[in-house]
């Protein structure tokens, strides 16, 4: 049987087409936004302003500056807030231009108790509630893509969160690690070590299920698994996503002495799985054919 | 107001391509920019195995995902059921290419315009002419020939298929022959769990 499954890839063949209208850039971008503002939401918690600070900078430049980078037309990108009843892409700048604003002045206001206590309350909330929507938007912009069955999932927004935390608990124990609101109290500390572990195996879970459910859904997801756990991206996918980004970092985090060498090798083991999430999952998103004769021939 | 639509006659449809370069004529578009593609698939198993040809083109659909997804509302749809992009509006995110289930989307890089066909940096006499209508970074799509419905003609692809495989019309009048092959050959639409109510239908 000849079928028409196989990955057309531009072709003038029936098959199933490779999105490659996001690639590294955005995954860049995607990447320092859930990073920088997972940061940003913990170190608020603690008041923890070099953490605030850093988190900050990361959704700034490298997300900010990673979609700056992607658009075919950066000049015009202001234009992108105009359609926030609809669009997630639309929804997040707004978040993006709040976080950065709100954030900043709360973080000033930490150093230097500017604002009234009202205020800076209003600001803190403002600054939390806008890192929250970037944490967690991107999987909504990326659910939102019927067309691509990998990312049409319930689960991305649910991936998208818990890597954020999972990616801000671990750079507070970098970051913070030696200030006194860890030093001080090893309690915390071992606290933020057990919710690392516990974000690793529920978002080791979410994956999984994620794929599971994309296997299932249609021929694109079908493909775009079999790309991931066994065709081109495998060599990527499963030792880094799976391997260093949950099993090898929880396994460490496990076993860890109270070590800055440590935590910043468990910090990267799982940064790593997470940038390699992002990219391949943009690489292996695929399109279902429009009609197949042959599909539907054989089923 | 007409409703525009197309049906595409798969018993008819040949392969001949010649729909896609009517295309590419009519609309000057660059080297590897696509609105509308034929596509072809080996159907059966051995020894009873045939080819059949798929035409593929933007959906034009009633409830277009590109259009809810698109940030800037450079993605429109018009009053006659035809989606547009204003690329004056267009920030090139990609945003739609993503949420089209059709794949029917391109964003123009600059090597596509710049190298020419030829590939030499020099651009003929024909690209020349065209190079206007386009702006580097913006996303492109099939307008079923705005200018021409406009004007009371056929799109290009249409006036050009010599099988007669494709047939545009108002979808909203019931004499009209796209609404009659729907309707006694059950015309079906691409991917219709999508939820996208395309404007094209299948037939065959």
């Amino acid at each position: 049987m000849i079928a028409s499954n196989r990955i057309a890839d531009g072709s003038f063949r029936v098959g199933v087409g490779l999105q490659k209208a996001w690639g590294v850039q955005m995954a860049t971008a995607f990447f320092f936004g859930e990073a920088g503002a997972g940061l940003y939401f913990v170190a608020q918690f603690f008041d923890f302003v070099l953490g605030m600070t850093v988190g900050l900078l990361m959704v700034l430049f490298g997300k900010a500056g990673g979609h700056v980078l992607h658009l075919g037309q950066p000049l015009r990108g202001w234009r992108a807030l105009t359609k926030v009843r609809t669009s997630w892409v639309s929804r997040g700048l707004a978040a993006i231009v709040l976080f950065i604003v709100a954030g900043a002045l709360h973080i000033i206001d930490v150093r230097a108790g500017l604002l009234p206590a009202g205020v800076s309350q209003l600001v803190a909330a403002l600054a939390l509630a806008a890192c929250f929507v970037i944490m967690i938007y991107q999987g909504f912009a990326m659910s939102h893509s019927s067309a691509i069955t990998l990312w049409s999932s319930g689960l991305m927004p649910v991936a998208s969160l818990t890597y954020a935390l999972l990616n801000g608990v671990l750079l507070t124990l970098v970051f913070g690690f030696g200030e006194p609101f860890l030093a001080d109290r090893p309690d915390t500390v071992r606290l933020l070590q057990v919710l690392a572990v516990a974000l690793m195996l529920y978002g080791l879970v979410t994956v999984l299920s994620l794929l599971h459910g994309a296997r299932h859904a249609s021929e694109a997801g079908r493909q775009s698994v079999a790309l991931l756990l066994q065709g081109g991206f495998a060599r990527w996918f499963v030792p880094l996503v799976i391997g260093a980004g949950f099993v090898v970092s929880a396994l460490m985090m496990l076993a860890a002495p109270p070590d800055f060498a440590w935590m910043l090798a468990v910090a990267g083991l799982e940064l790593t799985g997470y940038y390699a999430f992002r990219v391949l999952v943009f690489k292996a998103g695929g399109y279902d054919p429009a009609l197949s004769l042959a599909y539907r021939f054989r089923h | 107001m007409a409703r525009w639509g197309m049906v595409f006659d798969l018993r008819r449809c040949i392969g001949c391509n010649a729909c896609a370069v009517a295309c590419k004529q009519e609309n000057s578009l660059p080297d590897g920019v696509f609105f509308t593609k034929t596509l072809s698939e080996e159907v059966g198993e051995y020894p009873d195995v045939t080819r059949s040809y798929v035409p593929t083109i933007c959906n034009h659909c009633e409830d277009a995902p590109c259009e809810r997804a698109c940030p800037t509302g450079a993605t429109y749809t018009r009053p006659d059921g035809i989606v547009m992009v204003d690329r004056d509006k267009c920030i090139g995110c990609g945003t739609c290419i993503v949420a089209c289930p059709y794949d029917q989307r391109t964003r123009l890089e600059p090597e596509m315009l710049d190298k020419g066909l030829f590939g030499d940096g020099r651009l003929t006499p024909f690209e020349e002419q065209g190079i206007g209508r386009f702006t580097v970074g913006t996303v492109v799509k099939c307008t079923f020939c705005h200018e021409r419905v406009d004007a009371g003609q056929l799109p290009a692809c249409v006036a050009t298929c010599p099988t007669e495989a494709r047939i545009f019309g108002d979808l909203d009048d019931p004499t009209s022959r796209p609404r009659q092959l729907i309707l006694e050959r059950r015309g079906r639409q691409p991917l219709p769990e999508k939820n996208t109510n395309p404007r094209v239908f299948y037939i065959d």
